[in-house]
């Protein structure tokens, strides 16, 4: 089955339309002084405000997907063939989000990154099986996460369809949920190497301890932004960046390449996730494939929350009472919309995306070496 | 052949004749057990209810107190009934562990040993511990779509499963990192299909609880032995093996260990199921599955119209199921019989599989273990 073209690239604006006065007040992540070349990018949230045409992406960014695509041929065949099971019921719900039309974002980042480490090693330019493995998990490990999440929040739509709790119930849900974890865990195992169980098994905690971290708020301006980042960090950016790490250990016996493949997916994780917030304010519902302003819905104070309510004091009671009064959520977005949280959060993501490039720049120079910089800008350029 | 187990076992036969009179020979079968393997097996209990996970988990759960989620009901369990089947599976792994002892291929690890037990096998009987425990939590999740409005608010159901789903994660994944920890691929091999198992034989439980009018799927006793083997058995029996695996001992010894486990599960299911049907004192009626082990019997031998007229007899008037009436119909066939020597056969090859074990107390603990579900007033 052909991987689909996952996100779509606006032609970037015209440089230099802005400059940001960007004070991050949290002392936890500090960054080196970010490039030119990230500044052409400020705003391009903002020019596709809500815009569900589809943009015909740009000659000049050459398609990263097809240095990995042949890694990934036949990945939701496969992820399928692992999934076991004996009732035709069970086997459709897990298989139910292996259909293709996911994004595979995972998936590439991961076969990319181990052919980035495999050429800096020793110029081998085939990706081991045991690393295709990591790759599968990931996606995985993340699906069945979708899967729980969506019973905990009680969503009804993610990529344009009905969730599985939606169709088969909870009860049902959270048993295929607990089958595709067991499923990744069995391939896992089965890569037959100790390190790279415990590193993706560091994963499986994270995003647990991710939920927990969702559930509780924190008073205080500064512990809130810190909270808020380390909640990015376990619930997207450590399956990312353990994953990258697992493929890096396979592939090359250097720690500090582990490092630096670490470090990048953490960074593109975060910055991803920022988007995600600030697409949740900035795009509509259909282009998403879920309902918008969905995480104010769900209490949640993300990113562009955050940043508007230093300048609209006000939006503290909101955040504390996790939205739940009447007309909180309409009031909350308009307040985001007015402040230059969006264009805030986008830089923010920025700077992530600027690190991850700082950190892969240290392996030797490849084809996917440079792939995996372009799609830290594809990051920021998708609108869906 | 299994004369020396008999012998040994001699000594728990007494207890065991209180089945009938006064308290059941369980709890004291347990904690006699527990003094074998050094410490007692509640220790999950103790640091996981001290993480702050499930410190936050339990004050949000204090906000159900009132409604009709489920989740309340198996957090309850979990503090009340915590000395009687909550550890059971922990308890019996580390008995078996001792029950095998160091194996020859890792006299040099035998420093790490206490009570005879290595702390790679504790660890092993924690993770069983934890992922049953997850299970019993995800077992709770309520549909929210067929909920009436006797179950009260819908805000409060939800919040129920949202908890519910949460605390089962914490306990799987602390289980998953446990497991990590062990650095043994074969063992994470085998609990990941464990926990697959018990994943798909919970389905099969629910895809039957779910039947409203009672009327059971036309299931024959093998496949009713699959599926109780997925949701009862699997768990113990590959965390047996992986017991054993720890240890490094043979295939052989493995595969003995698995079969423990898978028989001594076998009949502890059976003789659950049995208990509404050899109580004694019969003035009330407990309520019983359709798909239990005597009903499923008792189907294969009168056929299936038979027993489907006889379920329409018991409803009678108004839906409402008359289980004494069925109880007596279930009683007065070979269904009650039968289950009884299945439970004994199994229990007979849970004892074959620990012929394999040189005699010592832990393996007479495992063999009273087996009395103990084996044994009908």
């Amino acid at each position: 089955m052909a991987l689909r073209w996952w996100w779509r690239c606006p032609p970037p604006p015209a440089p230099g339309a802005a400059v940001c006065h960007f004070t991050q007040r949290s002392s936890t992540f500090s960054f080196p002084k970010i490039c030119n070349i990230f500044w052409r990018f400020h705003h391009t949230s903002m020019s596709h405000l809500c815009s569900c045409s589809k943009t015909a992406s740009d000659e000049k960014y050459q398609d990263p997907f097809q240095l990995g695509r042949k890694d990934l041929k036949n990945l939701y065949e496969d992820i399928k063939k692992e999934l076991l099971v004996s009732t035709v019921e069970l086997k459709e719900m897990c298989d139910y989000y292996f259909d293709g039309k996911g994004k595979a974002f995972r998936p590439m980042i991961v076969v990319l990154m181990a052919r980035a480490c495999n050429i800096h090693h020793n110029n081998s330019r085939e990706v081991q099986a045991s690393q295709r493995s990591v790759a599968i998990i990931a996606e995985m490990i993340h699906t069945a996460s979708l899967v729980h999440d969506d019973v905990i929040d009680d969503a009804n739509s993610r990529r344009g369809k009905m969730t599985v709790n939606q169709i088969w119930g909870e009860r049902k849900a959270v048993l295929a949920g607990d089958f595709i974890l067991s499923a990744a865990s069995l391939a896992l195992a089965r890569i037959g190497n100790t390190t790279i169980i415990s590193v993706l098994t560091q994963v499986i905690e994270d995003l647990v301890r991710g939920e927990f971290l969702q559930l509780g708020s924190k008073e205080n301006e500064n512990e809130r932004f810190a909270h808020y980042l380390e909640k990015t960090f376990k619930k997207t950016a450590s399956l990312i960046a353990n994953s990258c790490k697992a493929v890096s250990i396979l592939g090359c016996p250097d720690p500090k390449v582990h490092e630096i493949a670490y470090q990048y997916g953490k960074n593109v994780g975060i910055a991803f996730q920022l988007i995600d917030d600030v697409l949740d304010f900035t795009s509509c519902a259909d282009h998403l494939g879920k309902p918008a302003a969905a995480d104010l819905k769900l209490g949640l104070a993300t990113g562009p929350v955050l940043f508007a309510c230093r300048q609209f004091p006000e939006m503290n009671a909101m955040i504390m009472r996790r939205f739940s009064k009447p007309g909180d959520v309409e009031r909350a977005r308009k307040y985001v919309l007015q402040s230059d949280g969006v264009q805030q959060t986008t830089y923010l993501a920025q700077r992530y995306c600027h690190e991850a490039t700082r950190e892969i720049s240290k392996l030797r120079p490849s084809p996917e070496r440079e792939a995996l910089i372009q799609l830290t800008e594809m990051v920021l350029m998708r609108d869906k | 052949m299994w004369g020396s187990l008999l012998r040994r076992g001699a000594r728990g036969a007494g207890c065991l004749r209180g089945v009938a009179s006064g308290g059941p020979p369980w709890s004291q079968v347990v904690s006699e057990a527990e003094k074998i393997v050094g410490y007692p097996t509640s220790f999950m209990s103790l640091r996981c209810l001290l993480s702050d996970e499930l410190s936050n988990i339990a004050m949000q759960v204090r906000k159900l107190v009132g409604t009709k989620h489920p989740l309340l009901d198996t957090a309850r369990g979990f503090v009340y009934d915590s000395r009687n089947n909550l550890q059971m599976r922990g308890l019996v792994v580390l008995l078996i562990s001792k029950a095998a002892g160091p194996s020859t291929a890792e006299l040099s690890f035998q420093h790490n040993m206490v009570s005879g037990i290595y702390s790679s096998q504790r660890s092993l009987a924690e993770i069983t511990e934890l992922i049953h425990t997850a299970f019993l939590v995800h077992r709770g999740i309520v549909n929210i779509g067929e909920l009436k409005s006797c179950d009260g608010p819908l805000k409060d159901m939800q919040f129920g499963n949202k908890m519910a789903v949460l605390s089962g994660d914490f306990l799987l994944a602390n289980a998953c990192t446990s497991l990590a920890q062990l650095q043994n691929t074969k063992v994470v091999e085998l609990i990941s299909s464990a926990i697959g198992d018990l994943v798909q034989g919970i389905y099969y439980e629910n895809s039957k609880s779910s039947e409203e009018n009672c009327l059971t799927d036309d299931i024959g006793i093998s496949t009713w032995k699959e599926h109780v083997f997925l949701s009862h058995s699997a768990l113990l029996a590959k965390s047996c093996q992986a017991a054993m695996e720890l240890a490094k001992h043979s295939a052989e010894i493995q595969d003995m260990a698995f079969q423990y486990g898978k028989h001594m599960s076998m009949s502890h299911k059976l003789h659950s199921d049995l208990q509404p049907f050899v109580k004694e004192s019969s003035s009330d009626t407990m309520a019983f599955s359709l798909n239990s082990a005597p009903a499923v019997l008792h189907q294969e031998f009168l056929g299936r119209e038979a027993w489907i007229k006889q379920i329409r007899e018991a409803q009678g008037k108004g839906n409402k199921m008359d289980y004494k009436k069925l109880q007596e119909a279930i009683k007065a066939g070979k269904g009650v019989t039968s289950a009884i020597d299945l439970c004994r056969c199994h229990g007979s090859r849970a004892l074959a599989a620990l012929e394999r074990f040189p005699p010592s107390e832990a393996r007479a603990a495992l063999a009273n273990i087996v009395y103990a579900v084996t044994r009908f007033p």
